[in-house]
C-alpha cells in the first residue's frame, strides 16, 4: 500500500502551520512599524493646517 | 557589574530588545530553514523506509519533534510567567505571551500529523487514547492563555492573568508525557531517548535529530518576532518606536 498521499498531507501541514506562524508575526510588526510612522507624521501635518488658518 | 548580568540588564529595556530581536531573527530563522532543509531532505530521501509502516513513519520526523517542541514551548512559557509574576520584568511577560501562538502552532501539528499518521497505521483519525486527549488538552490551554491575554486591555493586568493560567497548566506537562505509561494507551511507548539507547534504528535518528534542532531555531526566531511586534505595541507612541520605524522605512 502506497502511503505517499498521508505522507505528503502531514508534510503539508506543518509548513502551512509554521509558515503562518512567521508570516503573522511579520505582518504584526510591520503593522505596528506602520502605526507608529503614522503617529509620527500626524502631529507635522496638524501644524502645517495651523499655518494654513493662520495665513 | 558582571558583564553578561549588565548585558541581560539591558536587553530589558525595550529599545535595545528591540534592536538585539531585530537583528537576530533573520539568522534564527535562517538556520532554522537550512537545518530543516537538511533534515528533510535525510527524511524523504536517504533514510530507508521502516519494515512494517512503509513510508507513512516519515511522518514521525515532523511528528515527534513538534510533539517536544508543544511541551517544551509550554515550559517554558510557565518559566517566563513565573519570572515575570515574581521581579515584574516586563520583558518575561511579553516573551512568555509570545510563546504561546507559537505553542499552539506546534500542538496543531502535532495532532493533525498524528492523525495523519493514525489513519493507515490504527484505521481511524482519532481515538480518545490518553495522550490524543491529554495533547488536545493542551492546545485549549494555549488557547485559554492567548484568550484571556486579548480579553483584558490592560496589557500588564492579562499577561499577570494569562500567566497564572500558564503556570497551573504546567502540571499537565507530567500527565502528558507519563500518559503512554499509566495508562493502556494506543499511542506507542518512549523510542527515542536523550540518554540511554533508543529502540529506533541509527540510522534513522540523524535527520530527527536535525529536525528537533531545526524547530528550536524556527521557535526561537518566531519568538522574537512575536515578542517584538508585541514589544512595539505597548509601546507605541514613544519616541524611540517612531524612530526606529522611521529606520526601517529608509532601510
Amino acid at each position: 500500500m502506497s502511503y505517499l498521499g498521508y505522507v505528503v498531507a502531514a508534510y503539508a501541514v506543518f509548513f502551512i502551520v509554521l509558515l503562518w506562524d512567521v508570516l503573522a508575526a511579520r505582518w504584526q510588526v510591520r503593522r505596528a512599524l506602520r502605526q507608529a510612522r503614522a503617529k509620527r507624521q500626524r502631529p507635522r501635518g496638524r501644524a502645517a493646517a495651523d499655518v494654513e488658518l493662520v495665513r | 557589574m558582571n558583564r553578561i548580568v549588565r548585558w541581560f540588564h539591558q536587553l530589558g529595556s525595550p529599545p535595545v530588545f528591540d534592536r538585539f530581536a531585530a537583528r537576530w531573527t533573520p539568522w534564527c530563522l535562517g538556520i532554522g530553514a537550512v537545518l530543516m532543509a537538511l533534515g528533510l531532505w535525510q527524511a524523504l530521501f536517504v533514510v530507508p523506509a521502516d519494515y512494517q509502516q512503509g513510508d507513512s513513519f516519515r511522518i514521525l520526523y515532523i511528528h515527534v519533534p513538534s510533539a517536544w517542541m508543544s511541551l517544551f514551548v509550554f515550559a517554558l512559557m510557565a518559566a517566563y510567567s513565573a519570572i515575570a509574576l515574581i521581579w515584574r520584568i516586563k520583558l518575561c511577560e511579553i516573551l512568555a505571551m509570545a510563546c504561546a501562538p507559537i505553542g499552539a502552532a506546534f500542538t496543531l501539528i502535532t495532532l493533525l500529523t498524528g492523525s495523519i499518521w493514525g489513519k493507515p497505521m490504527w484505521g481511524a483519525w482519532w481515538d480518545w487514547d490518553p495522550r490524543l486527549t491529554t495533547e488536545l488538552i493542551l492546545l485549549f490551554l494555549y488557547l485559554g492563555v492567548i484568550g484571556l491575554y486579548q480579553a483584558i486591555d490592560d496589557r500588564r493586568s492579562a499577561a499577570r492573568a494569562a500567566g497564572l493560567l500558564a503556570i497551573v497548566g504546567v502540571a499537565l506537562l507530567p500527565v502528558i508525557r507519563y500518559s503512554v505509561d499509566w495508562w493502556n494507551s494506543l499511542h506507542q511507548g518512549q523510542s527515542i531517548r536523550l540518554l540511554g539507547e533508543s529502540s529506533i534504528d541509527a540510522s534513522m535518528l540523524l535527520p530527527l535529530w536535525l529536525m528537533v534542532a531545526a524547530t528550536k531555531f524556527w521557535f526561537a526566531g518566531s519568538l522574537l518576532l512575536r515578542a517584538r511586534a508585541d514589544n512595539l505595541r505597548r509601546e507605541a507612541g514613544k519616541d524611540w518606536v517612531g524612530r526606529q520605524a522611521g529606520v526601517e522605512e529608509g532601510a
